[in-house]
């Protein structure tokens, strides 16, 4: 019904759009400008080259792949841990969110840099430093409390009534879980594994000090790391690599929303 | 009862998985046969020139794992290794880092462990010496000088021959502004680097580090600052790094920049030239002493032949057949005055730079550790200059 | 009135289902001692200590209570960057919350490629900081950058952007920019959340858009934007990258964390280390933030209500 001459508000949506990438155009002129010319500011990359794409693809490509391996087993950790919880938290009403909300907010306030000293020595002891596994499990640490919070929220909120149903019918917990809860909270999960994938793509802090001796196996954002050398920093590479690392990403992204649609939990508002 | 084992078995496959990651693995010691060597060119990757010459260096029965990273990680990193007893064998530490890096224990005697120190320059290798005991070895030294662009000098009449002191330097941008063109960059960002490029203003303007609040530094920060007031220099300054003072220079739009000698191939395909950087009065002001020491860091567990071989590896690297090789691969210029000179005929980018790094200053020679208080001093007095 | 028997059977059920609780919260709670509990003593236990360079390697520091505190909070410089702190963690949270919110209800729409553009939104969140950071900056350069360009484009000064006394707004805007899409996301799956059918009873009864925006859609979302503000709140006040990366933290636009990251590495002004002063910053960061969620458990206390 809203279809209607709506044409108007997807212009209006691309004109907001277009600003809000602003950078990002910005970054992609960059990556296309010539080193000597990137400080002149021309709106459009006037001395226009391509080689900092071919560096790029032939540096970089394996750097994605971890840091796509990296960022999708986060996603499963993240969720293997939070989704119980908040199972647990919002509708078996373990602890009260409140308090547990509570725990979660200071839990995210400790300093990265505490928390990444704390892996290194844990992960040393282990012979877990510049593992994937090791940069996963700290990873998933900064969604965590996150999505505990997020999918707790939205499952207090998830109507009753079926789940009761369900339990007068004789269904355990388990299948409540996996039957019911689970798809009703499609929304936030995948608003959950968004995040969740965000983060750990752009962790750069844990990458640093927990995986700085991985070689190949080390994130996109430790690649984009080394062309920055001890005096001099080429920025058209840097560039193209946060353009080509974006991409695909991206492409994820935008599908991921399709999926945050409307009527999934339609009546699902507590009274 | 289906359910419950279901519930066990999902409530505990979460934390098995925990704990399996964090679990698995087990010990990895280094292994024996393998030297750990850092550095902090993470711009060369496997396989490119400076890898594979270290890695050439590796003594009979062992191999180098080279590993790279930021200049400003390289302390950090090592000193929780060291804590933890991870260190690796040798690491390539910045120069100014070495009292601090001595005072906290992270690194070694390395004349004890069998480096060869003997015929190196004193004024390079200053640093590495911290309370009379040889704690690094430089094998070579890069250093700061005033690049110009020749065709925005030749428009605006300038001969850079004239530029003697500062008087004729702030003569010669001025007349390079009123041409049309831009005047000078240079870093001035908060940190050591800013520091770095702001001492041989602050040395050549008679300036001491043990009184970095003289009426002498103070000099030092006017002239600077005016630079930026008069919008001779661009405002960001302040917050660009050398880098970004280098690629605002390769727009070709300014007449001058102070950089290092790491850029003289750069500039060379460009047609830059450099000169010395003037002193206040007149003749060459001292530049800091720039480069990485090679260092041998402890390990709290013990294991004498592997710090043999690690010294073996510094030793190669800074041996007279190497040592030209070590310094042409990174750009620098050799430690050595027999190897310097020679560096200098096969290559004649490097002839202005010799006067700089042979009149150049060691940062923390003279006044150590205090280096750091200085620095932070000198780094705020800067930007308050340069914000003003 | 209920039999004993009935009353058993409810006790065993109540029993059964704090059993499976348990079961199911176990894996957070294992994950959770192990890497933020750990990490938390062991900040505060820094923070007490008098740690250095040395010290740390040795694992050998003096322990002088409060000392470090004290001498803290008896520093002018703690108290400007508490006021700078706290200036851009409010404008940025006003700022984003508010785009994030009207965004949200517009792309709510469902007009054509609005799915596809609301995905766009989250393409600045992709890039490292380091290369956003660097990008602003560059936008933001007072000679040659884009932003002052329009400015005197439409008539008026150049702004020094990234000099000390302005570099706060230039950070905030940088950061509000970088705090869109996470509002966006979650109000936006918030409003999915909402009945359609509530829409549709208040057009029939009259209600505007308008109306219906703050009769309908702003009270139903009010557990979200409690979450959303709460967690935009520790979000922005740790927010390191961006800052540093533009400015280096140096004049106003120090804030809390920036300072604790530069004595945590010893990087930027703070040239020499200093572990204990940061852990003390960073356990005053938590305190505020612990203020801040009492007025969240107090806000949705009044919501229940």
């Amino acid at each position: 019904m809203r279809h209607r001459s709506s044409w108007y508000k997807t212009v209006i949506a691309c004109v907001i759009t277009a600003i809000m990438l602003f950078p990002v155009y910005w970054m992609i002129n960059i990556s296309f400008t010539q080193r000597r010319s990137i400080r002149s500011g021309s709106i459009i990359p006037v001395d226009f080259t391509v080689e900092h794409y071919e560096e790029v693809l032939s540096d970089q490509l394996p750097y994605l792949g971890t840091s796509l391996v990296i960022a999708i087993s986060c996603v499963l950790v993240t969720l293997l841990i939070a989704l119980p919880a908040s199972y647990a938290i919002g509708i078996l009403n373990i602890g009260g969110v409140r308090s547990v909300n509570f725990i979660l907010v200071l839990a995210q306030m400790i300093p990265a840099v505490v928390m990444a000293l704390g892996f290194y020595q844990i992960f040393n002891k282990l012979g877990m430093l510049d593992t994937l596994r090791g940069l996963i499990l700290a990873d998933s640490t900064i969604a965590v409390p996150f999505a505990v919070m997020l999918l707790t929220s939205y499952m207090v909120s998830m109507p009753k009534s079926l789940i009761e149903a369900a339990a007068i019918d004789g269904a355990s917990h388990w299948s409540i879980f996996t039957k019911i809860v689970i798809p009703l909270s499609r929304n936030s999960i995948v608003t959950t594994a968004l995040f969740a994938f965000l983060w750990a793509w752009s962790d750069f802090m844990f990458a640093s000090t927990l995986d700085s001796g991985g070689g190949k196996l080390r994130p996109i954002t430790m690649g984009i790391y080394d062309y920055i050398g001890a005096q001099n920093q080429e920025w058209g590479p840097m560039m193209a690599t946060a353009v080509v690392a974006s991409i695909p990403t991206a492409v994820l992204l935008i599908v991921a929303q399709k999926y945050v649609a409307a009527g999934v939990t339609a009546g699902a508002i507590k009274d | 009862m289906n359910s419950k084992v279901k519930l066990i078995i999902s409530g505990s496959l979460a934390s098995c998985l925990v704990l399996a990651m964090a679990g698995c693995g087990g010990s990895t010691k280094a292994d024996d046969k393998v030297i750990q060597f850092w550095d902090p060119y993470p711009q060369y990757s496997d396989g490119d020139a400076w890898d594979t010459y270290v890695k050439s260096c590796a003594p009979e029965g062992y191999t180098i794992k080279r590993q790279g990273m930021p200049q400003n990680d390289v302390l950090n990193n090592l000193t929780t290794s060291v804590k933890e007893d991870n260190a690796p064998d040798v690491v390539l530490l910045d120069n100014p880092f070495m009292p601090t890096a001595v005072d906290a224990g992270l690194i070694t005697d390395i004349k004890a462990a069998g480096v060869d120190t003997s015929g190196f320059d004193e004024n390079i290798e200053g640093p590495g010496i911290v309370d009379g005991v040889q704690y690094g070895l430089a094998f070579g030294s890069n250093a700061l000088g005033l690049y110009y662009n020749p065709q925005i000098l030749e428009k605006a009449g300038v001969d850079p021959s004239s530029i003697t002191d500062w008087d004729s330097l702030n003569t010669a941008i001025k007349q390079v502004v009123d041409s049309g063109a831009k005047g000078i960059t240079f870093s001035g960002i908060t940190g050591e680097e800013g520091v770095f490029q702001f001492l041989p203003w602050f040395w050549g303007a008679g300036a001491k580090l043990d009184k970095p609040d003289s009426q002498s530094a103070q000099e030092a920060q006017q002239l600077v600052s005016n630079w930026v007031k008069q919008g001779w220099a661009p405002k960001s300054v302040a917050t660009d790094n050398q880098s970004a003072a280098w690629d605002l220079f390769l727009t070709g739009e300014y007449g001058f920049a102070e950089n290092g000698s790491w850029q003289a191939a750069s500039a060379k395909e460009k047609g830059y030239k450099v000169i010395p950087i003037p002193a206040k009065n007149g003749g060459v002001a001292p530049v800091p002493t720039g480069g990485e020491l090679a260092t041998l860091p402890l390990h709290k567990t013990k294991q004498e032949t592997k710090v043999k071989a690690a010294a073996q590896v510094i030793t190669c690297m800074t041996s007279d057949k190497n040592l030209a090789k070590t310094n042409e691969t990174l750009g620098y210029l050799a430690a050595k005055k027999s190897i310097r000179d020679s560096q200098a005929k096969d290559n004649e980018q490097w002839m202005p730079w010799i006067d700089s790094v042979e009149s150049a200053q060691g940062r923390t020679t003279d006044v150590g550790l205090e280096y750091e208080q200085i620095s932070a001093t000198l780094s705020k007095n800067l930007q308050t200059a340069l914000n003003s | 009135m209920k039999s004993i028997a009935q009353h058993t059977q409810q006790s065993t059920v109540a029993r059964k289902k704090t059993i499976a609780a348990l079961g199911f919260i176990a894996p957070l709670i294992i994950y959770f001692i192990a890497f933020y509990v750990a990490p938390l003593i062991q900040n505060i236990s820094m923070s007490l200590h008098h740690f250095t360079r040395k010290s740390f390697v040795t694992g050998e520091a003096p322990f002088v209570g409060f000392d470090i505190y004290k001498e803290l909070l008896s520093n002018t410089e703690f108290w400007i960057t508490l006021r700078q702190t706290l200036l851009f963690v409010v404008l940025s949270i006003i700022f984003q919350y508010s785009i994030g919110l009207l965004l949200a209800v517009f792309f709510n729409q469902n007009f054509k490629l609005s799915n596809f553009l609301r995905g766009l939104f989250l393409v600045p969140w992709l890039l490292p900081p380091m290369i956003s950071g660097t990008t602003w900056q560059w936008i933001m350069d007072a000679d040659n950058g884009i932003l002052n360009k329009l400015i005197v484009a439409l008539g008026g000064n150049p702004i020094w952007w990234l000099q000390s006394s302005h570099s706060i707004w230039a950070v905030i805007i940088a950061n509000i920019w970088l705090g869109i899409p996470f509002n966006l996301v979650i109000l936006y799956s918030g409003l999915q959340n909402i009945n359609n059918d509530l829409y549709e009873a208040a057009s029939l009864d009259g209600c505007g858009p308008w109306k219906r925006f703050w009769n309908i859609t702003f009270p139903l979302l009010k557990p979200v934007t409690l979450i959303c503000l709460l967690l935009g709140f520790v979000y922005t006040l740790k927010t390191v990258d961006i800052i540093w990366i533009m400015t280096q933290g140096s004049g106003t636009s120090q804030t809390l964390a920036t300072w604790s990251y530069a004595m945590a590495f010893g990087k930027g002004h703070s040239s020499t280390i200093q572990y204990s002063q940061a852990s003390a910053v960073g356990t005053i960061l938590i305190l505020i933030a612990l203020v801040f969620a009492c007025v969240y458990l107090w806000a949705q206390r009044q919501e229940e209500q």
